[in-house]
Order: C-alpha cells, then sequence, then structure tokens
C-alpha cells in the first residue's frame, strides 16, 4: 500500500465532512531519534498532526516509517526528543501539554483522555473481562469514591460488555476468551472512562476477516455513537477507507493528508 | 483502589507466592518457638539453680567466724541485718564438705563410690548446718497457751531459720520427681530433722540429716538408714612447725529428703542440724555464713549489697579492703553470683540464638525477593499494560510492593499464631512426635525438666513479627521499585 493507492480511491469516494471541528489532539514538530551506540538514529522527522473532536484518523504505512512510534508519543506513552503533544481535556477550552506534565499528572491525563486498543488486546490475565473493563475507572478513582461508585460502575461494564455480545463470558478471564472477544473487551475497556480519544494500533491485526471486520464494526459503531476522536494504525486498506481521513506515514514524516471517503 | 485489588489477585493466582508466605511464617514460628523455651529454659534454670541458695548470703573473713567473740559478732550482724526493711529473714549456716560413707552391708556402695571413675565426686557432699525453729515455735507457743490459761500475757519471740531464709522450706514441701519413687520428703517440715518413724539406733540414737533426693536415689538409701560423714580437720601447727590433719567422721539418720530441682544441690548436699555440725567439727566454728531473703531481689539486692558491705565494714566484720593477713577477708554475694556462669551462659546461648536465627529471616525475606523479582519480569507487559490505561509509575511501585506487604503480613501472622501455639503446645507436641517416630526427643533426666520449659513474651514477640514485616518489605522494595521505573513501552513490547 502507499499514498497513489489512497489518492486514487479518494477520487472515487465521498468527499469529506464540511463542518469545521475544533482539535482534540495535536501534536507539533514531533521528533523522535535513538541513540545506539554512538549513532543517532531519527525515527520521526518533524510530524505535524491535528485530530478533530469526533474525527476518525488512519495512520498508514509501510513498516519502520514510525506509525507505532507516533502513536506512543501521541498517547503519551513515550516523549519526544523534540516538538510537543497537547491534548483537549473534556470540557475545557485549553489545550494541554502532556509532556509539560510531570508523570503522575500525566498518567492521568492519559486515564482520563485517551483509550487505547492494541492489536494484542493487552488484558490483564489474572482479571475477569468485567475487572478488566473497571481497570481504568479503578485507577481513575480513589479507594473511597470508587467503593462508592462500585456498584454503578460495575453495572455500567456489564451494561457495556452486553452490548458487545458478552453477556455470557463477564466472569471469565481473558485466557478463557477467544481473539474476538478479548479485543471487544479490550474495546469496552478502552470505551469505559469516556475518551476524547481512542488509539488503536492494528486493532485486527490478530484476528480472522470475519471476527476482524465485526471488531470495526463496533468500533465504528462506537465511533458514531460516542464520537470520540478516532487515531487508527493500519495495513488494512478496507480499514483505512472507513476513516474520514487517512495520514500517509514514511520515512518518519506525514507524506499524505488525504480526505477518504466513508464506506458506510 | 486498583493498587490492593491487583497486589490481592496477583497474590492469591500465582502460586509462588506460598512460597514466600510459607518462608517468613516458618521463619517467624521458630523464632518464635526457640527464642520461648529459651527464655522458659533460662527461667526455669535460674528457679531451679536459685532452689537451694538464698537471695543474699553475708560471708564473714574466718577471723571473725573462728575468733573468740563469733557469738557476739554473729548477733551484732545479725540485729543488723533483721534491721533492715529490705530484708525478710537472716538466719546463720555452718557449711563443710565431706565424704559420705554407708559402712555395714552397704560398703560395696562406698567401695564402688570411692574407686569408679565414673562415681568420682558422687561421695563427696556438701554437709549443711542449718537452724530449725520448729521446736523453739512450738515450745513458746505452748508456753505462751498455758501463761495465757493463769492471765499472762506472754510474747512469743521472732525466730529466723534456714526455712525463711533459703529454699530449704520449698525443698522439703516439693513433691518428688516422677522419676524417682524413692525418695521420700520428710513428714513434718516445720520439724524436719525429727528421726524417722520407728528408728531403732544401735546404740546411742543418731543425729538425723536430710538427703538430696538425687544422691538418695542413686546410692539406693531408705530413710532410717544410717550414713557416716567423714572429713578432715586441719590441726594448729605442732612444735616441730608441722601441719596436721585430723579425720574425724560422725554418723546420723536419714529423715527424709529435699527436692531443690538443682541438680547439682539434689546429687551433693546433706542438710543437719547446725549445732550438730559444729559439735562435730569442734574447730571453734559455728558459723560461716549468713544468709537472707529479701523482700525483692530484683529491686533492692545491688543497693542493698553495697549498703551492707559499707555497713558491715564500718562494724569490723567485713574486710573487703583486703587487709589483715586474712586471706578469706569476707565477701557479701547474691544468688545471682554464685551461678553467674551458669545463668551468663545461657543467656549468651539465647542471644546467639536470636542471632543465628534471624538469618532465616534473611533467607524468607530473600524469597520474597526472588518470588517479586520473577513477578516483576514475568508481569512486565501488565506493568506496560497499567501504564497504558493510566497508572502512575508510583502506583505500578506500590501495586508490587503490597505484594510484598500481604507476603510480610500474612507470613508474620501466621507465623506468631503458629510459633506462640508451638511455644505453648511444645510438650504435647514433642510428646506426639516422640510417640510417632518412636524415638525420645526430650530426655528429662538430662534437664531434669518434667516438661519443656516455654514462656512467650511479648515483646520478643512483637520484635520477631515486626522484625520479619519490615526485613520482608525491604526486600520487596527492591524488586517493587525496579517495577515502578520500568519504561512503559519496554514493558508493552515484552512478550
Amino acid at each position: 500500500m502507499n499514498a497513489s493507492d489512497f489518492t486514487a480511491t479518494s477520487v472515487a469516494g465521498q468527499s469529506a465532512p464540511t463542518t469545521v471541528r475544533e482539535d482534540v489532539l495535536v501534536a507539533s514538530a514531533v521528533r523522535k531519534s535513538f541513540a545506539i551506540g554512538d549513532r543517532r538514529i531519527e525515527i520521526l522527522h518533524g510530524v505535524d498532526l491535528e485530530v478533530r473532536n469526533s474525527e476518525s484518523v488512519a495512520l498508514v504505512g509501510s513498516s519502520g516509517a514510525g506509525k507505532s512510534t507516533l502513536l506512543h508519543i501521541l498517547g503519551l506513552l513515550d516523549e519526544p526528543t523534540e516538538g510537543s503533544v497537547s491534548i483537549r481535556p473534556a470540557g475545557s477550552d485549553q489545550m494541554v501539554d502532556g509532556f509539560g506534565l510531570d508523570p503522575t499528572e500525566r498518567a492521568r491525563l492519559r486515564n482520563a483522555e485517551i483509550g487505547f486498543v492494541f492489536q494484542f488486546y493487552h488484558l490483564l490475565a489474572e482479571l475477569t473481562a468485567v475487572e478488566n473493563v473497571l481497570l481504568p475507572a479503578m485507577i481513575a478513582h480513589g479507594r473511597g469514591r470508587y467503593r462508592k461508585l462500585k456498584r454503578e460502575l460495575t453495572a455500567r461494564a456489564t451494561e457495556i460488555l452486553v452490548e458487545f455480545g458478552l453477556a455470557d463470558r463477564l466472569a471469565h478471564r481473558p485466557p478463557q476468551l477467544s481473539g474476538g472477544e478479548r479485543q471487544r473487551v479490550a474495546l469496552a475497556r478502552a470505551l469505559f472512562n469516556e475518551p476524547r480519544v481512542v488509539i488503536a494500533d492494528e486493532p485486527t491485526g490478530n484476528l480472522d476477516t470475519a471476527t476482524g471486520e465485526r471488531i470495526l464494526e463496533l468500533l465504528f459503531a462506537e465511533h458514531q455513537k460516542r464520537e470520540f476522536s478516532l487515531l487508527i494504525v493500519t495495513h488494512d486498506e478496507r480499514l483505512a477507507r472507513r476513516c474520514e481521513r487517512t495520514l500517509f506515514m514514511e520515512d518518519g514524516m506525514i507524506q499524505a493528508d488525504t480526505s477518504l471517503p466513508m464506506p458506510h | 483502589m486498583y493498587k490492593t485489588f491487583l497486589s490481592w489477585r496477583y497474590l492469591v493466582t500465582r502460586r509462588t507466592n506460598l512460597i514466600g508466605i510459607v518462608g517468613i511464617f516458618v521463619a517467624v514460628a521458630a523464632l518464635i518457638m526457640i527464642l520461648s523455651i529459651m527464655t522458659g529454659f533460662l527461667e526455669q534454670t535460674k528457679a531451679m539453680v536459685r532452689g537451694g541458695l538464698s537471695d543474699m548470703v553475708v560471708l564473714p573473713p574466718t577471723r571473725i567466724t573462728q575468733g573468740p567473740y563469733r557469738q557476739d559478732h554473729l548477733h551484732t550482724a545479725l540485729d543488723l541485718l533483721r534491721e533492715d526493711e529490705r530484708i525478710v529473714a537472716a538466719s546463720p549456716r555452718l557449711t563443710y564438705y565431706a565424704m559420705l560413707g554407708l559402712g555395714g552391708s552397704r560398703s560395696y556402695i562406698d567401695r564402688k563410690l570411692t574407686s569408679d571413675p565414673t562415681h568420682g565426686g558422687r561421695s563427696v557432699v556438701e554437709v549443711v548446718g542449718v537452724d530449725s525453729a520448729g521446736e523453739w515455735r512450738l515450745a513458746s507457743s505452748v508456753l505462751a497457751a498455758n501463761a495465757a490459761l493463769q492471765g499472762f500475757n506472754v510474747e512469743i519471740p521472732e525466730f529466723q531459720d534456714e526455712q525463711e531464709t533459703s529454699g530449704f522450706g520449698p525443698a522439703l514441701r516439693r513433691d518428688p520427681h516422677e522419676d524417682r519413687p524413692r525418695a521420700t520428703p520428710v513428714p513434718f517440715p516445720e520439724f524436719p530433722f525429727t528421726p524417722p518413724r520407728g528408728y531403732m539406733p544401735d546404740g546411742r540414737p543418731k543425729v538425723a540429716c536430710i538427703v538430696g533426693e538425687q544422691l538418695f536415689h542413686s546410692l539406693y538409701l531408705s530413710v532410717g538408714d544410717e550414713i557416716t560423714l567423714v572429713t578432715m580437720l586441719p590441726t594448729e601447727a605442732d612444735e616441730e612447725g608441722g601441719g596436721g590433719i585430723d579425720a574425724i567422721k560422725r554418723a546420723f539418720v536419714i529423715a527424709g529428703t529435699f527436692r531443690t530441682q538443682d541438680n547439682e544441690m539434689d546429687g551433693g548436699r546433706i542438710y543437719v542440724p547446725r549445732a550438730e555440725l559444729a559439735d562435730m567439727l569442734n574447730d571453734g566454728r559455728d558459723y560461716t555464713e549468713i544468709v537472707t531473703k529479701l523482700v525483692d531481689f530484683d529491686t533492692d539486692a545491688v543497693a542493698l549489697k553495697a549498703d551492707l558491705e559499707t555497713r558491715l565494714g564500718e562494724l569490723n566484720l567485713l574486710d573487703l579492703d583486703g587487709p589483715g593477713g586474712d586471706p578469706y577477708p569476707g565477701q557479701i554475694r547474691t544468688w545471682e553470683d554464685f551461678r553467674a556462669s551458669l545463668i551468663g551462659a545461657i543467656q549468651n546461648e539465647r542471644v546467639l540464638m536470636a542471632i543465628m536465627l534471624s538469618l532465616i529471616l534473611v533467607v524468607a525475606g530473600f524469597t520474597i525477593f526472588s518470588i517479586l523479582t520473577m513477578m516483576v519480569t514475568e508481569k512486565r507487559r501488565d506493568i506496560g499494560i497499567l501504564a497504558a490505561v493510566g497508572a502512575t509509575p508510583n502506583g505500578v511501585l506500590c501495586t508490587f510492593l503490597l505484594i510484598g506487604f500481604w507476603n510480610a503480613l500474612l507470613g508474620s501472622l501466621l507465623g506468631c499464631a503458629i510459633g506462640v501455639l508451638g511455644a505453648i503446645k511444645i510438650d504435647t507436641i514433642e510428646q506426639w512426635l516422640s510417640r510417632t517416630l518412636n524415638i525420645q526427643i526430650f530426655n528429662r533426666d538430662v534437664y531434669y525438666f518434667d516438661t519443656i520449659p516455654s514462656r512467650v513474651e511479648p515483646l520478643p514477640v512483637t520484635l520477631i513479627v515486626g522484625g520479619a514485616f519490615l526485613c520482608t518489605l525491604m526486600f520487596a522494595a527492591i524488586p517493587a521499585w525496579r517495577a515502578g521505573r520500568l519504561h512503559p513501552l519496554e514493558a508493552l513490547r515484552y512478550e
């Protein structure tokens, strides 16, 4: 897959939405380099990126282009060598510089505003499906507040899982679930704190086509319903086509920013 | 919230944690049990060695005890001691060493005792001449009662004898050791030197003596047996400058046995009336020491000892500075002074044992360290996931530290409970083990204890539990700190 594939497709597709939406996630001149011995390897060469409210963005590119590195920096999991990443918290007019915060505050921001969906699900094997979904809420609330809210939170986690078709898997642990079920639990966990941005790293990369398709339908349905901004790293052309925008990355830079037609 | 929840979940789902908990539990329980037994052993030994000893003994120099004014000096000293409020009672005592002979039909025992090295020393006994005021008290009370009948008011004088100043009284009243059925306590402890019932002397009646239970048992003695005490007495230098030694002997009849619980005393001491021993020796001495019982030994002993040294020194009854050419200038000794080396040895043993056993705690701590290190490695991906969903580095650190905390808490509490229970029930456990394994684990003859002594003291138990807890937490802190420092991405990439 390359940039021209997406350009060609976009011509035949629908036009991008015309309404102007506020930026939710902004990366400015993000650079990332690693030192290996005396050599310095630069992965990202000054990436600028804005993700707007309720927007779905696909980040595509060949292996080694720096997609995952960028994704981790945007998710505040990894610090850039240079540049900044700002997030607009829910109900705020101000953008917050994620890396201007101390690690504890940054973790809180991540907990409240960013949801992650990983290719390998990354669920905690010792917890049941409901407990995995509750994990971000457990982290967000102190012991006293969580105890007060526990019944309500558990009911909500159960509701989401039931909605995701896991009614009979609530008390199951990840090793007892299929790949698709695990990814649905992971999706429920990512959405539980109602973040402004959901970052998905190859969410169907570890699933067969049919299961992957069902997960994507669920993801985009939730995206429509909850209106979070969605940033997906993918190799899958069809998945990229479902997003409003596609960013094509090559050699640590965004080479093309293309609005793609929505397939449905 | 998640820290407690996750740490507990990790604890119960990873069985390796059980090893850590068991390690701490065993260490704590072993330490508590061993220290309790050692404390019990120390206390029992102290009580045992104190058995026949008085709290404080005044040993005047020989110039006083053998001098012409010895009786005056004795009364001066006794008055001084008895007037002191810290002293309950004081009484004189005459001690001498002698060889024990049975003679007659039992001469084979004498031969055995004097020639068999395995019985070395057994025939040498400490002969203690003591006062017994029972007869005086009885006579005085009868006199007073008679006088009262006739309308006179007679005040009974206060008598203080050996029964009030040393362990002699309790030793006479203590039940015999169950392994020594032949032991026969005297029938009337108030009148200990009453000749045995049915005593038919062959010639002049012998004065009664009371024999240590173990000595009585090992020599196959019986109440009513006559024994002969043989000793030597130095005589004054003759005209040619040579000294002489006289051998003297006297027969006594056995009135009964006593039991102090101190092996040394019960196996090598005979009580006789002081006047009889003085008469036997006839060397111008009728007491060698004054034994006292204190109101509160633990509080007063040190101060009283110093006080008495000064006051008796001022009365010229003690030569503590060592002048006067007397090789034995006299001294005041407490019962602990007599047994200082034994008590010190047991105390040292207890401290050494505690130090050595504390190493078990360190081993248990290392177990926790390795289990948690293993868990941090195993759970690297989880650490990344936690970071991705918003856990702070300190939150991750706390989660793993809490696993150590649960290990420490459960291990220490369990160890405390089992250790205390084991220390209390050690005798039952030992008996069950001995029966089950068909071996004798605790030989009651060796220690002369009826049961394994054990005393659980709150302070050492608290220190052990607290120490184990802190030690474990310290060992857990290192891997927990490493977990907190782990980069989320490195953790997430770990497969």
